[in-house]
Parts: C-alpha cells; sequence; structure tokens
C-alpha cells in the first residue's frame, strides 16, 4: 500500500481583482515507503505549490482546487487545520530552502527543539536533552551547538538544525524543498549527503524538490518532471537519464554536460574544443602562488579587438600583488584577507573566468577593477588610468571602458524605470547622443540582445519581464557605453537552466562581434568551460591555480579545483548511495 | 562619434523611423491616488482633508459673516443667526471656523512641504555620501533632535516678535525637519547599497542623479508619510504657538480663537462651543491626515494593499 496518494490534485491561487491561476492542475501519483523521490521543474512550474500542499502548509491565495489526497488512507486535502496540526506528529514535514533563515534569532538551538517537543508533548521532559542531542547527531552536528544561536552558525548548519527541527516528529514523509540551493556549493554536496544518508537509515519517505535536474539524479530513485503545473514524465531515475520520453525532459538533459570532457556543448553553444589555444601552460601547483603570470595566449583565442574611434584601443587590465584587507567587523574577530596578493592580465578581446566557492575573493576582486572599491595593496592599471587610486572624475571615464553584468537580474534593475529609460541614461551618458538618436540607438541595443519586438519591451517595467528577458536588458545596458572590458558576475546563476546556455550564447557572440574582453566570474565550472579560454582558480582570496581552461579542467592540479569539479551536479555520474 | 562603427554594424533592422515619446507621468499619479482611495480609513480622511480644504478655499463664499466683523451682541448663545454663537468680542463664531480653516490648511501644507523638502535633501544626500562630511551632517541633525521642540518654538517665536503666518512656519519647519531627515537617511543606506544603484554609477550617472533619480523614487511612499506627519505636526504647533499668544492675535485662526476664548473665559460664561468648536477642528484635520497616512503604506507595500482589502 502506498504512503502517500494523490489523485487529481489541483492548486489555485486566487486573489482578489485578479483571474484565477492553476498552479497545479490534475496531478495524481503514489508514493511507496521508503522511497526517495525527485520533482524536478523550471521556476513557476508549480513543483513547490505541490510541495506545500503535499504537507498542507499551503497558504492563501493559494489553495486547494480539488482532487484528494490520501495520507496512510486518510483525505487531508479538507481536514481542518486542527487535526492536520496532530497529523504532523509522525505524519509529513517539510524543510524549505529559506529554512534555515526561518530560526529565530534570540532563542538558542536547544530551545527551538523543546519548543516542538512542548507543543506536541511527545518527548518526557528528562529525554528532551538526550533526544536534542540525537537529532544534532543525525545531522552531523556536534552537541555543543545546541548552546549557539542561529547568528553564530554558518548558512550550512542552519539548514542541517532545520532538516533535524524537521525530523523531530518522526515524519514518515519529508518534503525538502530545493534544501542546498541557498547554500554555498561546497556545502551543498554536504548537505546533500547528509539528507541521502539519513534517509537510508531511517527509512522515510522523502520528496527533493529542485530546479536542478542534475541533482535529483544523482540522488534519487523515481523523478517526477513537472511543467507547467503538470506531470509530465513520471520514472524511475535510470530511465529518465538513458530514456527520457517527453521533449521538456529531454531538453533539461541537454543542458547538462561534464566540464572534463574533451568536447563540451550544449544547446545553442558552441563546443569549445578541448585546446583551442594550442599549447598547453605547464601549470604549477604551488600554494600560495606568488605571482601569476599568464602566458600570453596565442592569438586565435582572441576575438579582434575592435579600435573604437577617438579612444585609445587595445588596452589590458594589469592586477599585479593586489591584496584587500577588510577592517574587522567587530573587536572579537579578525581582519578580513578577502584578497591575497592576487595577479594576473586581462588581455584585449580574451575571455577569462575568475573561480571559486563563496567567499574566495571573486567579487572583490570585481569591485576593485571597477574602482568600486580600492585595493590596501598593489596596482591596477588600464592603459594609463590606475585604476586603484581613481576618484569619482576617473570613475566616469573608466566605466565607459569596463562595464558589469550583475548576478541578480530581479535587483540590478530600478523597478520604477522603464526600460529604455534603464538604457537611455548610459547612450546619453557616454555617447552625447540627445532625444530621437539616443533613442534609436536605445532600440538597437535592445535588438542585439534579443528583445523583439523593441518598442514594446522599451516601454515595458522589470516587474512586466521575465528573469531571462531583465538579464538581456542588464547585459544591453552594460553595452551601451561601446566598453571594452566586461566583468560579468555570475551572470546566469540565478535563471533557469534552459535560460542560461542562451544568454551564454549571446554574451559570447556579443564578445566576439563587439571585440569585448569578458572577466567572467562564477562557481560553476561547466558554464566557465563553455565561454572562457583562461581560467583562474580561487581560494581564500589566493590563486591556486590558472591557465588554458580545458586543459585545467581535464587536468586539475589543485586539490581545490578537484574538489569545485566533483561538486557540479552530474546526472551521468551516480553516486554510490543512490540505488543505480 | 562613438556609436558609428557599431551603428553600421547593426544596421537598422527593426528599428522604426518614427519614434515617440514616453508615457506619461499623470498615470501614476492617478494610480497612487486610486490605491489611496481603496483603503476605507484613508477614504474617510481624504474627505474630511477634502472638506476642510473646500471650507478653506470657499470660506468667503461659505461663511455667513466676516470674521473680523464685531458689530454683534457679545457671549450670545447659539441661535438661528449665530449657529455657533458669538464671541466675547462680538464676533460670529461659525464665521471665525471657516476662514481659520484657511490659516491651518496653508501652515500645516506650506509648513509640512518645507520641512519635508529640507528633510529629503538633507537625509538623501546625507545617506548617500561616505564622507566626514557625513559626521558633520549627523552632529546638526543629533542637536536639532535633542533640544525639546516646543520649548525651541517658544524661543524662536518670541525672538521674531509678531512675524505672522510667515513667522510660524519658519519656526516650525526648523524645529521639524531633523526626524524625518533621518529617517530618510537610513532608508537611503539601505537603497544605497542595491545593485540597481552600483548600475546606474556605471551607467556613468552623477550622484545627484543616482540620490534623486534612482533612489529618491523608491521611497516616495516614505516621503510623502514624512509629508502628512510633518503637516499634523505643523497645524498643531501653529495651533499651540497662537494658543500661547505667541503669534499675531489679529489675524483669525483656530489656535487664535482659542488664546481668545482662553481669555475671555469662556468656559465659566458657559459658552463651551467657542472653545471646543476650534479644538474639535484642529483635531479633525490632523485625523484626516493621519488617516491618510494608512492609505499611503499601501503605496510601496504590495501585500498591505492586500490585508486591507481583507
Amino acid at each position: 500500500m502506498s504512503l502517500m496518494s494523490v489523485r487529481d490534485l489541483s492548486v489555485v491561487y486566487a486573489s482578489k481583482g485578479a483571474e484565477r491561476v492553476y498552479a497545479v492542475k490534475d496531478v495524481s501519483f503514489d508514493l511507496q515507503p521508503g522511497e526517495f523521490v525527485g520533482l524536478v521543474g523550471e521556476s513557476g512550474s508549480g513543483k513547490s505549490t505541490l510541495g506545500f500542499a503535499l504537507t498542507r502548509l499551503s497558504k492563501p491565495p493559494a489553495m486547494i482546487g480539488g482532487g484528494s489526497i490520501l495520507f496512510d488512507g486518510v483525505d487531508i486535502a479538507e481536514m481542518d487545520p486542527k487535526a492536520v496540526r496532530v497529523q504532523r506528529q509522525g505524519g509529513f514535514a517539510m524543510v524549505l530552502q529559506s529554512g534555515m533563515n526561518a530560526l529565530n534569532p534570540v532563542r538558542s538551538i536547544r530551545n527551538h527543539f523543546f519548543d516542538i517537543f512542548e507543543a506536541h508533548g511527545h518527548v518526557a521532559k528528562r529525554d528532551r536533552e538526550a533526544r536534542a542531542q540525537e537529532l544534532a547527531g543525525k545531522v552531523e552536528l556536534p552537541g555543543s551547538v545546541l548552546d549557539r544561536f542561529p547568528g553564530e552558525l554558518s548558512g550550512g548548519m542552519r539548514q542541517r538544525v532545520s532538516i533535524a527541527l524537521a525530523l523531530s516528529l518522526e515524519p514518515r514523509l519529508m518534503v525538502f524543498d530545493e534544501p542546498t540551493t541557498a547554500l554555498d556549493v561546497l556545502v551543498q554536496h554536504a548537505v546533500m549527503d547528509t539528507i541521502r544518508e539519513l534517509q537510508k537509515s531511517m527509512g522515510f519517505t522523502a520528496v527533493l524538490i529542485s530546479h536542478d535536474l542534475g541533482i535529483v539524479l544523482e540522488v534519487t530513485e523515481r523523478v517526477m518532471v513537472m511543467h507547467e503545473g503538470q506531470i509530465v514524465e513520471d520514472a524511475s531515475s535510470a530511465d529518465i537519464l538513458n530514456a527520457p520520453q517527453h521533449e521538456y525532459t529531454r531538453m533539461l538533459l541537454s543542458h547538462y554536460g561534464d566540464p572534463r570532457a574533451e568536447v563540451v556543448e550544449v544547446p545553442g553553444l558552441a563546443s569549445r574544443g578541448s585546446l583551442r589555444a594550442s599549447v598547453v601552460e605547464p601549470v604549477e601547483p604551488v600554494e600560495p602562488v606568488e605571482t601569476i603570470e599568464l602566458a600570453p595566449t596565442p592569438a586565435p583565442t582572441h576575438a579582434p579587438a575592435r579600435t573604437r574611434e577617438g579612444r585609445a584601443a587595445h588596452q589590458a587590465i594589469v592586477v599585479s600583488g593586489v591584496s584587500k584587507l577588510y577592517p574587522r567587523p567587530s573587536r572579537a574577530d579578525q581582519p578580513v584577507l578577502a584578497v591575497d596578493d592576487v595577479s594576473f592580465t586581462l588581455e584585449p578581446g580574451a575571455s577569462m573566468a575568475l573561480v571559486g566557492a563563496s567567499g574566495s575573493g571573486k567579487s572583490t576582486i570585481a569591485k576593485m577593477i571597477t574602482g568600486i572599491e580600492h585595493p590596501t595593496s598593489g596596482t591596477i592599471t588600464f592603459g594609463d588610468l590606475q585604476i586603484d587610486k581613481v576618484k569619482r572624475r576617473g570613475l566616469k571615464s573608466l566605466h565607459r571602458e569596463v562595464q558589469m553584468v550583475f548576478q541578480d537580474p530581479y535587483a540590478a534593475l530600478n523597478p520604477l524605470h522603464t526600460v529604455e529609460y534603464t538604457l537611455t541614461r548610459p547612450v546619453v551618458n557616454y555617447s552625447g547622443l540627445r532625444g530621437r538618436d539616443a533613442r534609436r540607438r536605445v532600440l538597437e541595443l535592445l535588438e542585439t540582445v534579443g528583445l523583439t519586438p523593441v518598442e514594446q519591451f522599451a516601454a515595458r517595467l522589470p516587474h512586466q519581464l521575465s528573469g531571462g528577458q531583465r538579464q538581456r536588458v542588464v547585459i544591453a545596458r552594460a553595452l551601451a557605453s561601446d566598453p571594452q572590458v566586461i566583468i560579468a558576475d555570475e551572470p546566469v546563476s540565478m535563471l533557469d537552466v534552459s535560460l542560461r546556455a542562451g544568454l551564454l550564447a549571446l554574451l559570447e557572440g556579443l564578445r566576439e562581434t563587439w571585440g569585448v574582453s569578458m572577466l567572467y566570474i562564477t562557481h560553476d565550472l561547466l558554464s566557465a568551460r563553455l565561454v572562457t579560454d583562461q581560467i583562474m582558480v580561487l581560494n581564500k582570496g589566493a590563486v591556486v591555480e590558472s591557465g588554458n581552461t580545458a586543459s585545467v579542467l581535464q587536468n586539475p592540479q589543485h586539490d581545490y579545483t578537484v574538489r569545485l569539479l566533483d561538486a557540479i551536479p552530474n546526472p551521468g555520474r551516480r553516486t554510490p548511495g543512490g540505488s543505480a | 562619434m562613438t556609436s558609428t562603427n557599431t551603428s553600421t554594424a547593426l544596421a537598422n533592422r527593426g528599428v522604426p523611423a518614427e519614434i515617440d515619446g514616453p508615457a506619461n507621468p499623470l498615470r501614476v499619479v492617478w494610480r497612487a491616488i486610486a490605491t489611496i482611495w481603496s483603503v476605507p480609513k484613508a477614504r474617510i480622511g481624504v474627505v474630511l482633508l477634502g472638506a476642510f480644504i473646500a471650507l478653506a478655499v470657499f470660506a468667503p463664499l461659505i461663511a455667513p459673516y466676516s470674521a473680523t466683523d464685531n458689530s454683534f451682541g457679545r457671549s450670545e448663545d447659539m441661535s438661528a443667526a449665530h449657529w455657533l454663537g458669538t464671541t466675547a468680542a462680538g464676533q460670529d463664531v461659525l464665521s471665525q471656523i471657516i476662514w481659520g480653516a484657511r490659516v491651518s490648511v496653508f501652515v500645516g501644507f506650506a509648513a509640512g512641504i518645507f520641512a519635508t523638502l529640507i528633510a529629503v535633501l538633507v537625509g538623501l544626500s546625507w545617506g548617500y555620501i561616505r564622507t566626514v562630511a557625513g559626521d558633520v551632517i549627523n552632529f546638526v541633525v543629533n542637536l536639532f533632535l535633542v533640544i525639546p521642540a516646543l520649548p525651541l518654538m517658544i524661543v524662536i517665536a518670541a525672538y521674531l516678535q509678531n512675524g505672522g503666518i510667515g513667522m510660524i512656519i519658519l519656526v516650525v519647519v526648523i524645529t521639524g525637519w531633523a526626524s524625518g531627515a533621518r529617517v530618510l537617511r537610513s532608508q537611503t543606506q539601505s537603497l544605497r547599497s542595491r545593485d540597481f544603484v552600483t548600475a546606474a554609477v556605471f551607467s556613468g550617472e552623477s550622484p545627484g542623479r543616482v540620490v534623486f533619480r534612482e533612489i529618491l523614487p523608491n521611497m516616495t511612499s516614505l516621503i510623502v508619510t514624512n509629508f502628512f506627519a510633518a503637516a499634523t505636526a505643523a497645524i498643531l504647533a501653529e495651533a499651540g504657538l497662537e494658543f500661547l499668544g505667541l503669534g499675531d492675535t489679529t489675524i483669525v485662526s483656530w489656535g487664535t480663537m482659542l488664546f481668545w476664548a482662553q481669555n475671555s473665559n469662556a468656559l465659566l460664561t458657559g459658552q463651551w462651543i467657542v472653545l471646543f468648536a476650534p479644538g474639535l477642528c484642529i483635531s479633525l484635520l490632523a485625523t484626516s491626515l493621519s488617516l491618510i497616512n494608512f492609505g499611503v503604506d499601501g503605496l510601496s507595500n504590495p501585500r498591505l494593499r492586500e490585508g486591507a482589502s481583507r
């Protein structure tokens, strides 16, 4: 008998004055006891809405619009909230993406556990301490963590605490909604391992909701693919991987690849052969690396650097011996060395990747190159311009040549300005065009980034655009000054997998036609492999490895690079824990 | 021109020859009014405020007599000829209330606008800069915050003897801008670190434009709230100063009505209405502004908008 049986379930968003929107439409499936099932879909597919409905956590304006959810033979779809609350013990629990931020900052971790024990009264008072210790142990946290407050724990530890809290009611069904998405790449991997081991040892049924088919295929036995509120495919993980039936599943799968392979290809992006630069630079795994002089790359790797009329051309960004020391955040802490003696040269027309986990200092380097922050020591030059000493006046002339594409397309556009206004400003400021000429230029930019019909897009406000469209506007804005260098700070990490390739292809194409050099900052080695020729791997502010992208990734020398490579979700690689 | 290269490279496909101007800003204003109107509390406030403004604007048409006409019987009770009776000096109370609305509404709005203007200018630039000048502004603002407002007002008003309405507005503005500046500064500081502000710097915008075109529009509701709070404070301060006899006692306003009523012991003579009517009007006008504030909250926070309709 199945643990949960969902029949024709619909979830509807009914807010006042708006049309009813079906986020989940007539979904039916069964969950067997002890099964580990993945629920995959892109943003807006209704996967989280379904997860909330399964655990009866839907909040208005979302509500169950029809169908039944049989949990252990009882229909919980129509149950009143009080009865559901009793059901939760030994029933169903949910771990949220933001669960780690849901802990009360002024209560110790111990109190969080005790609150739950108190509410359900299922643990005798004298056993509480032992039970809390046991739960902490289950998620691989030391017992001392119970004395701590949420603010003293790292993101990964807090997410572990929220998993332990969910476990405290001994649920038979656990729904994990993107449990690792907000965490650092390397931590993600460790937390996922814990979840998998818990599921094996405790034998609960688990549903893993994720946008990342790679992660899901690695750990689950069965995968349900969701698209526009419906489950379009429901099959074992092996079948999904080897014989995907639905077009949508095939499309999702096609966007995965192994950056270590000889030839890497995703739809829309031409492959970069293993060694476009015919010479492989020998890489010396020395740590810490004193100075890394990237050997001048052979000409074919560069897009032809275009001369811009009336401006100096062919300028390289030269970073030499740069360090950045942030003052200590509070008296008790040590000053933070964000960047430690980094040197490199970004040649005109080149594309270079700067990779590392969060906190590796890659964004700080971007800030220093763009003059937003000044280095503590070392120099950065761009032609005659001393970027490390630039003042407000010089900043404008620097930004004419060095532009930035931001990570979060939702934060990088002023919500109150139309696309046209956003793009007109740099055009007016840098090209001196006015009135109709400026507008014509704006429309051309929109066309360049593929937002057509241009007239319609020009008039839109950011909230009327999808994430991918917003990021295109951000790219258009960066191009408006006709810069020589673009710093792209994780430009696709906030976007759906299917959109990433398109945007990367756009960036790559523009880089070549416009003759721009690009510093591509990312933690995602696959995309680094696809769009860059050179790579620098950063760990704790220092460069640990650098050279030709393909050769570094195929032949990583440093342990840290290997760990980053291992953290990439790869549907083809079934870890021993997952039952293949 | 820098763009010649790219322009030719991109050609003109799809870019129409005829190009229109930008969208109409009036629609934005209209939407804001509709949002405020959709909140029941704010609707009451708007109606009340509208009534007071109408009273002030059309005072010559509405008022049965001149406010300064003292040819009637002294301290008369309510009657058909004098709905609210007459004052100890023989003026019609209703006419005084109607004419007095002019001063209160005018002082409220004028002082509110000036205080908000200073608060915006100081608060936004103070929040955006990261230099030593910030500490200097900090000191000045703290100075104004720490001095108790009413004594300061009394001192300044006594110093600028009988300056009339202009003096009262000046006093209210001087004592009222600092708290608004501090609130707007902290919001500016939080908006300053947002990506779109950095992006505007990358677009080559001057600091002034970044502050007033990128940051300022994102705090409209806070500024409007600040305006209503300042206007409320100004109306109360004006009434208070005049009640204390620190304004020009020859003009007719709700504050001076209270002043004269108190002077002539209106309560002892049973003329409670002479004290009650201007007092009620002052509090109603202040209430109307506070009620509108509930609607303003919804301008920037869609969640409150939904909550209010439930």
